[in-house]
């Protein structure tokens, strides 16, 4: 790059010379930074201490000249300057190293005002083998107890209703939501996923689910290809998944819209277990899901990138809540009987998903869109959105905000009117009403020394279900229908 | 020898050229005595072996890759290996970070080229584990290089050679003035009252100087995308690293030619101008040195 | 006619057009280090979302959406 051209053409000495050369020899220790203020030595003084302090060190060092031999592999190959790179013959050596694994785990606590608390934990294990394959493990266990609406309007006498099993009773205060205490479930999740990177341009991920609690069973099985594009910056993935849930609700399942029995209406227990069989089912029943799914990420820029993906999951089989039922109700608005519910078997869902994260200077925002839609009628619209600022690099903070509103499945119903020619299909559970949900949270995650990070998040979660129009007939009219759930979610995580 | 280092008389002196350190390097030197050219550019041709075998990391016999190759435990190292420690710690420290002569592992994963693999973001993470000056511990005359981390000089070698051989012809022959031009490093020997004329190759343009450049002391060093890294009809060529995200820099200039006291600022100051990415011009305007980017 | 052949070409452009706006869209390999950072990683609060998801599901009438709803369970 220089040679000399002309000599004799003018003059441009440079001005640091002489100044720095009068600062030789000091070996200080500065540590500069690189935001220079007018007072403190610039970085190219600082460099000149260091250079002279380096040369005048080492003009002593004998001159070992080894006249014999030619270098064939010159220093310097590929970096003038260590951060230039230009690697013409560097193989991208990331071929047979392995992360260390991963544990995650978090404790969270979901408590219901007055209803019920879910203490649910959770421990994943990411086992990368290679660069290009990676195990994941995960076990959850959640254990439920409270009480649950059953879907019985509220009444101003006292209410007694059978237990699902048909053993005992428990009873309702007057103008009370009824809540079903009998719940006490446990649950144990098990689930396996295996990810391969086949080529840049082609991975695959395949996973098994298994479920279990009391009553219930799920079985999956899920695969997913991704194709990547246009330099990675595009990928399509194609997903699909299988679940086989087996149904064995206490007590067998309830005829569909048959009435509870009382044990108070029948003059002996065996009478009473007889009539109440009649409105059972006893073997177990089932249900299956095929999932599909298209999704596309594509990133925008050095900092956005936004996914979108469609879901199409078909169910058919036994989605009848067991433990639900509807008030049956006369024109005075006073309940006759208790029908256990009754819905379809089967179920199209469709939805479409939107998701954008963006990286800023000091933290993270996603903003995520969702619209769901069913045959049942249920659809919902959901928003939801998290800004992340990071404080320092290991001390973060969050805010989360989410906003669900959902339109009621068709068959759903507050109660049922005696008059009235029985539907087919009917449900009081709420969760399939008219509702709006709010979730407002907050996060903290911090690092410990030894890497470990730890995040602590509070959320608040309201529903308020609201009324699809029918006409609240008689003493229902100054009973609150549509109560709102208030739960407070604890969460605690740690990562390894 | 005489095969390696040819000498050619011009109107104004003696002009040497021979190869190393994967350049071309040259030695112009004012006199007309041919004898008293050849004994002075050989003298740089020697420093500059010296130095390149003691600090290649390709020569496996080099004192580097012993340093390396026993890496993980105590090892003793010479006065010289100790000085550049020395320096390439202050050079750590005044760039924050981002100038790091144990940086090998994430170089090394990026390749640029036709079929160039970008590394993973795994990948990277990893290699950063093993990068970081910091994580050395060093004594005046013994050093712990950590398991898995290494050493690379690369980045004040060719400047550090420069510098030395011009200081021992100053010191030999302080009439004679020289100019020791190690593929784009250069230092000036001895005061001149002529000044040298350095051209600047512009990285867009690769075979017209565009502009000349007067030297009448101190070095001159250039970072970039210069002739050596287009090859290939330009489809390899390089980038400058952020060791803080092992990413490569945003806007980066094409080059940045500095003059300063001598080679190894010159070099230090336009490769943390280089890092500045797109603030390297104000980063320079806040040296007091004689600069020139291209973009 | 003239009409439909036009059509056809305003169609023609069109999909050329969003296919080469997406080709455009995106950075080079080495611009990803924002994408490497830990916290843009979409997978960041993987156990977040999972427990979420899980609540949501049993609290509300829709679910999944996010990737391949999970499994199922007893609670809805």
């Amino acid at each position: 790059m220089a040679a000399e051209r002309s000599p004799g053409a003018a003059v441009a000495a440079t001005k640091t010379v002489n100044k720095s050369k009068a600062r030789t020899g000091t070996g200080t220790k500065i540590g500069a930074s690189l935001g220079i203020s007018a007072s403190e030595p610039s970085i190219a003084e600082a460099l000149s201490i260091a250079s002279f302090a380096l040369l005048s060190m080492t003009s002593s060092v004998a001159i070992a000249a080894q006249r014999d031999s030619v270098a064939e592999n010159p220093i310097g190959r590929d970096t003038q300057f260590a951060a230039v790179i230009t690697t013409d013959e560097a193989v991208t050596s990331d071929t047979d190293e392995t992360d260390p694994a991963e544990i995650d785990a978090a404790l969270l606590y979901y408590l219901e005002q007055d209803r019920v608390t879910v203490a649910e934990g959770i421990f994943n294990l990411k086992l990368p083998v290679g660069d290009k394959r990676v195990y994941e493990g995960k076990l959850v266990l959640d254990t439920l107890t409270g009480s649950s609406a059953n879907g019985a309007v509220p009444q101003d006498e006292r209410q007694t209703f059978t237990r699902p099993s048909g053993n005992g009773e428990y009873n309702i205060d007057s103008g009370n939501t009824p809540l079903d205490d009998t719940f006490k479930d446990t649950r144990v999740q098990l689930s396996g996923n295996w990810a391969e990177i086949w080529s840049p341009d082609w991975s695959s991920n395949h996973g098994l689910y298994l479920s279990r609690e009391y009553d219930y069973t799920s079985m999956g099985i899920n695969s997913a290809l991704e194709r990547s594009f246009n330099k990675s910056n595009t990928q399509l993935s194609l997903g699909m998944a299988y679940y086989y849930d087996l149904v064995d609700p206490v007590g067998g399942r309830p005829v569909a819209m048959s009435k509870m029995v009382f044990r108070d209406d029948f003059d002996s227990q065996t009478e009473f277990r007889t009539e109440f069989d009649k409105t059972r089912q006893i073997a177990s029943t089932d249900k299956q899901t095929v999932d599909l799914s298209v999704g596309l990420t594509q990133i925008i820029n050095r900092y956005m990138l936004v996914q979108l993906s469609y879901n199409l999951s078909s169910l058919k089989g036994y989605m009848t809540d067991p433990y639900k039922v509807l008030s049956l109700v006369d024109a005075s608005g006073t309940s006759e009987a208790y029908l256990y519910e009754s819905r379809p078997d089967e179920r199209l869902k469709q939805s479409f998903y939107l998701f954008s994260k963006y990286a800023l200077s000091t933290g993270v925002t996603d903003l995520a869109y969702r619209y769901s839609h069913d045959d049942w009628g249920v659809s919902s619209h959901t928003f939801e959105t998290r800004y992340r600022y990071n404080f320092t690099s290991t001390f973060f903070g969050q805010l989360h905000l989410r906003y669900y509103r959902q339109e009621a499945a068709s068959f759903y119903r507050a109660f049922l009117n005696s008059g009235e020619e029985l539907p087919e299909f009917a449900s009081a559970d709420y969760r399939i009403g008219n509702m709006n949900a709010y979730t407002l949270g907050i996060k903290i995650g911090h690092s410990l020394v030894d890497g470990t990070k730890a995040s602590y998040r509070l959320e608040y979660y309201q529903q308020d279900p609201y009324s699809n129009g029918e006409q609240a007939t008689g003493q229902l009219a100054h009973h609150e229908l549509y109560p709102s759930i208030k739960a407070i979610i604890f969460q605690l995580g740690l990562s390894f | 020898m005489s095969e390696e280092l040819s000498l050619a008389a011009t109107s104004w002196g003696h002009l040497a050229s021979f190869n190393a350190m994967a350049s071309r390097c040259e030695v112009l030197i004012r006199t007309a005595d041919r004898a008293q050219a050849y004994i002075m550019a050989n003298q740089v041709l020697q420093e500059t072996r010296r130095i390149e075998q003691k600090y290649s990391r390709f020569n496996n016999s080099s004192s580097l890759s012993k340093l390396n190759a026993t890496a993980g435990a105590w090892q003793n190292i010479d006065a010289e290996t100790s000085a550049l420690l020395g320096f390439s710690k202050q050079c750590f420290d005044l760039s924050d970070g981002m100038f790091d002569i144990t940086a090998g592992p994430i170089l090394t994963l990026w390749t640029f080229g036709p079929d160039a693999n970008v590394p993973t973001s795994a990948s990277i993470g990893r290699a950063l584990k093993n990068v970081g000056f910091d994580k050395l511990s060093i004594e005046a005359s013994r050093l712990h290089l950590p398991r898995g981390m290494s050493l690379d000089f690369g980045g004040i070698a060719k400047e550090y050679a420069c510098d030395r051989a011009a200081s021992l012809l100053t010191l030999d022959y302080p009439h004679i003035p020289a100019l020791v031009n190690l593929g784009g490093d250069i230092a000036c020997a001895s005061m001149v009252d002529k000044p040298w004329q350095v051209g600047i190759e512009d990285p867009s343009e690769l075979d017209n100087a565009t502009r000349t450049i007067s030297l009448i002391g101190g070095g001159l060093a250039t970072s970039g995308h210069t002739r050596r890294y287009l090859l290939d009809e330009g489809k390899r060529y390089g980038h400058i690293l952020n060791l803080n995200t092992g990413y490569p820099v945003e806007r980066a200039p094409l080059s940045v030619t500095v003059m300063a006291a001598n080679c190894l600022v010159a070099g230090m100051l336009s490769t943390i101008a280089m890092l500045k990415g797109a603030n390297a011009q104000a980063f320079m305007a806040s040296q007091d040195v004689d600069f020139h980017i291209c973009r | 006619m003239i009409f439909g052949t036009e059509l056809i070409r305003s169609l023609a452009f069109l999909v050329c057009f969003s296919l080469t706006a997406c080709a455009g869209l995106g950075v080079e390999p080495w611009q990803r280090d924002q994408f490497a950072r830990e916290d843009m990683a979409l997978d960041s609060e993987k156990l977040d979302l999972t427990l979420d998801d899980h609540i949501y599901f049993s609290k509300e009438g829709t679910s999944g959406g996010r990737a391949l709803a999970g499994g199922g369970c007893g609670c809805n």
